[in-house]
């Protein structure tokens, strides 16, 4: 496919790399000369040097014969105008990345308005999935599928857990019964699919799929059994942390926000009037005791220095904090926190990233099957999607154990209407079904994608 | 300063003054009595409203302090001019007693130097009744409805008159806005007047008891007060009818353009009505022994709660002989009043209520010492001046309370007489405790008490500032 990326930012150069990785032609429209030697001399893309919001500068990107346009400039306002221009030219797919909190409510009818075919909110995704993890304690990470039928979650295996040091074998016997799946073991650097011959060991990254409720027992059964999460610290106080306190007011959470501008802290308390603003430096130990953050339930990194959120996360679980989120966009950044014990980090410029691919995707096979959600999981070396069994995939009715996957390829779990089935070596793909996949290398695009031996 | 276009404003108004005691004078003459104190009166305010109306040519500069002045000016002048029937009847004593009696009227107040009052001139008590009238919503609210045509924003004068905590403000012309509020008005006050009429007051009494309960005012032509009808019914109306007039005015425009569920959600609203429920409960309760049944304390705790916290002070019973408990609750809701926006007076129910949220502000702050919090009212946030406003508002009360408080002193009565008159009139709501109680009147107090008492009511009417901006000597300096 053509896409044209209008902005080479953090998101931008992200989702360039990724799309060009997976084979597109991607044209990136920047006003800065500087940043697109970088991008051209990193990155096999075309690079145009021009203001996104003109029309001839979109033409002689090709925007004629471009598919999808992605606007992710630093500036709502150029990311909509662009979009907007765009489909006049008659660019087909549109996506802007619009982060404003004035847009929040109005994200509906300024798509409609404007033909904009997609709309991302990279903030917004990152307080659903903290609000998420803070909902589920017991959980590192946390994905859903089949309109949440289906959770994904990853743990780390501990010291004195039943599951280190056995095989997966040993375990059945345990954990047979329980409607999930170990479906992908991080250790180190490595990715690997689990089969029962597999060891786990303690520091692995484990991620099971299965319904919420067997999730929890499960959880039970480890004896992680978290408490409910009744209030937040939240240190920095920008967009990420404006939505989550959106989020957690609705869910009854009390917050309590540390936020160095006064200016900020004014106007975050003038939209939440029931979470508790702290004017001062959130890494300064002395007002975190003070306002005694080690009593609280959660405490949650939102600071824009990816240091500071991963130091004073590390504080925070020392201080014995029960469930503790960093937001970081780096990624090598992500396992030191992990092997110092901060499970969860949050990186909004990765779950855009992933919004988009999996939208992108979507767009390429949407003659063979659907793709309904795809997540980057595992650090992103795996990814977990949910495709829809149409006539056109092929070995429906074949047991599973008769079919030939390619390697990393798991079959994680199948949604038949109201039903979770754990796939077993009888189990076939029927017509209709939600299918689960984990796939250690991206790529899959198309359910029929996964059997062995057939070309992409 | 531009008091050249002061002035002329002033005059302008006092037209408006003169046209209005036509209407009292057609009503002495209905009912056979002489016109004549009401067209000196008339002659003599017409001319001193010519001079600068037809002579002043001012340039146009019209800015915050000329309308605080202007205002400051207007009501002195309104009081001074509006006591000449009273004064020229003869029947009213001397000039300062009619000044006063005026005053009490144009502010609302209801505070009375007149110790019979039964018996006297149709005429003149109609006059005394329509000052609550006019009085109640702004005689420069009027001003600017009428004559749009001043050549000025008429919105410096408007918000001198009637500042409140909140917003008075309802589409965005100023003259329009004040035509609405005075639609609502009229309409409220005939409405009360069908009501009384049914209840069986004849329609003069229907009229000026219509006219003091929407003003709240105060002013009744019976000695007893609402009492002397010892009607129940009647008693029933003129409650809820206080009621209605001491809710804020945009509330009813809320109602009327269909948002009646955001006008329900008002902080102050809510304040005020629990207020009420609360201290009608309280009172009813401490005059278990009093009254024969529970309905009948309800109805007498009730019509006085509303009387009072209306700032309105008809009485349906002597209450200065209730027990301590009530009287106190009655002193201090005096100091409250009713909401900001309404014809009421006192502090007002959501300067109050601010007050509570920044104190429990600054509660929280020694728990919190570096939280970031807002006062909100409303649900929106209150801007930090205008807590400091409210504040400050609050202090200058109380000061100017306690200072008025000493010089009413001189006269040597009872603390409980001397505080409570002075309560009483800078929260324009008349009948105080013992010698000002609901049976007693001004007249005993001194020529120098009741021109300070006249103060204390227009300083309360006005919420302090544009009376003590004539104070103030930068206001008075040309530069």
């Amino acid at each position: 496919m053509t896409i044209i990326i209008a902005g080479g930012g953090k998101v931008g150069s992200t989702l360039a790399e990724h799309l060009a990785d997976e084979g597109h032609s991607v044209t990136i429209v920047d006003v800065s000369g500087d940043t697109l030697e970088r991008l051209s001399n990193q990155l096999d893309v075309m690079c145009l040097k021009g203001n996104c919001v003109s029309r001839d500068v979109l033409l002689e990107a090709g925007a004629k014969e471009t598919n999808v346009l992605i606007a992710a400039t630093g500036s709502d306002e150029i990311n909509l105008l662009c979009c907007h221009i765009a489909h006049r030219v008659g660019v087909p797919y549109t996506v802007a990345r619009v982060r404003g909190t004035e847009y929040v409510n109005d994200l509906d009818t300024l798509k409609a308005d404007l033909g904009i075919t997609m709309l991302i909110n990279p903030e917004l995704t990152a307080a659903t999935e903290i609000s998420r993890l803070l909902r589920f304690p017991n959980a590192a990470n946390i994905d859903s599928f089949a309109r949440g039928r289906v959770e994904l979650v990853s743990f780390t295996v501990q010291e004195g857990d039943f599951l280190a040091g056995k095989t997966l074998a040993a375990l059945s016997s345990k954990i047979q019964g329980l409607p999930l799946l170990l479906c992908a073991v991080e250790r180190g650097e490595d990715v690997f699919i689990p089969n029962g011959a597999s060891l786990l060991a303690v520091g692995d990254r484990v991620s099971v799929a299965g319904t919420p409720s067997g999730v929890n027992q499960f959880f039970k059964l480890l004896g992680r059994q978290a408490h409910r999460i009744k209030n937040a610290f939240i240190i920095g106080g920008g967009r990420v942390a404006f939505y989550l306190l959106i989020l957690l007011e609705r869910l009854g959470m009390g917050c309590k926000l540390v936020e160095r501008d006064p200016e900020r802290c004014r106007e975050l308390a003038e939209h939440f009037p029931h979470a508790l603003l702290i004017h001062g430096d959130g890494t300064d130990p002395e007002l975190l005791t003070e306002e005694r953050m080690a009593a609280s339930d959660a405490f949650v990194a939102l600071t824009d220095r990816d240091e500071d959120n991963l130091i004073i996360s590390l504080y925070a679980h020392q201080a014995g904090v029960p469930k503790v989120v960093a937001k970081s966009s780096r990624q090598n950044y992500t396992a030191i926190a992990r092997s110092a014990g901060v499970e969860s980090v949050v990186s909004p410029k990765l779950a855009t990233a992933g919004l988009i691919l999996r939208f992108i995707r979507g767009l390429q096979n949407s003659k063979g099957t659907v793709m309904n959600a795809l997540y980057r999981i595992a650090g992103g070396k795996a990814e977990a999607m949910e495709f829809l069994v149409s006539p056109a995939t092929r070995n429906l009715k074949v047991p599973l154990k008769d079919l030939k996957l390619r390697e990393g390829i798991l079959i994680a779990v199948i949604v038949r209407g109201n039903k979770v089935i754990i796939p077993e070596g009888s189990t076939c793909l029927e017509r209709g079904d939600d299918v689960i996949v984990i796939a250690r290398d991206s790529g899959i695009l198309d359910l029929n994608d996964i059997y062995e031996g057939v070309g992409l | 300063m531009n008091f050249k276009l002061v002035l002329r404003i002033t005059g302008f108004t006092l037209f408006i003054e003169a046209a209005a005691m036509l209407i009292p004078m057609g009503v002495a003459l209905l009912y056979g009595e002489s016109p004549i104190p009401f067209l000196c009166a008339i002659l003599l305010v017409l001319a001193a409203a010519a001079v600068p109306v037809f002579f002043f040519k001012p340039k146009t500069d019209f800015f915050a302090r000329e309308g605080f002045f202007t205002v400051g000016l207007i009501w002195v002048l309104f009081g001074a001019f509006g006591a000449l029937p009273f004064w020229f009847s003869g029947q009213f004593g001397s000039y300062v007693d009619c000044f006063f009696e005026t005053i009490s009227g144009f502010t609302t107040t209801g505070a009375t130097i007149l110790t019979a009052i039964e018996g006297l001139p149709m005429g003149l008590l109609f006059w005394r009744s329509f000052t609550h009238w006019l009085g109640g919503m702004g005689v420069l609210i009027l001003t600017a409805a009428l004559l749009p045509f001043l050549g000025i924003s008429s919105n410096f004068l408007i918000r001198a008159e009637s500042p409140g905590p909140v917003k008075n403000k309802l589409v965005p012309r100023a003259s329009q806005s004040s035509k609405i509020l005075y639609g609502i008005y009229l309409a409220l006050t005939v409405l009360e007047v069908l009501c009384l009429r049914i209840a069986g007051m004849d329609w003069y009494d229907s009229i000026t008891h219509a006219m003091s309960t929407a003003g709240t005012g105060g002013f009744s032509r019976m000695n007893a007060s609402i009492g002397s009808y010892a009607s129940p019914a009647i008693e029933i109306i003129i409650t809820v009818f206080m009621l209605l007039f001491s809710v804020n005015f945009s509330i009813y425009f809320l109602m009327l353009t269909g948002k009646a569920r955001q006008a329900l959600k008002s902080d102050e609203l809510r304040f005020f009505l629990i207020m009420v429920a609360v201290s009608v409960a309280a009172i009813a309760w401490n005059l278990r022994d009093f009254y024969q049944g529970v309905g009948e304390c309800v109805r007498y705790a009730a019509f006085q709660v509303a009387s009072i916290v209306s700032t309105t002070g008809f009485s349906s019973a002597n209450y200065d002989l209730w027990p301590e408990f009530s009287k106190m609750l009655l002193v201090v809701l005096t100091f409250i009043g009713a909401c900001a926006g309404s014809t009421g007076g006192g502090i007002k129910c959501g300067r109050i209520l601010i007050l509570i949220r920044s104190a429990r502000r600054e509660v929280r702050s020694i728990i919190h010492p570096r939280a970031v919090s807002i006062v909100r009212l409303d649900g929106a946030p209150v801007s930090e001046g205008a807590i400091r406003t409210a504040q400050c508002y609050f202090i200058v009360n109380l000061f100017l309370v306690f200072g008025m408080a000493i010089v009413v002193g001189l006269d040597n009565f009872s603390f409980g007489t001397t505080l409570t008159a002075v309560i009483t009139c800078i929260s324009n709501v008349g009948p105080g405790l013992e010698l000002v109680g609901p049976a007693g009147n001004f007249s005993a107090f001194s020529v120098l008490s009741k021109l300070v008492l006249s103060f204390a009511m227009i300083l309360g009417r006005l919420e302090m500032y544009p009376i003590l901006v004539l104070f103030s000597s930068s206001a008075w300096k040309r530069s």
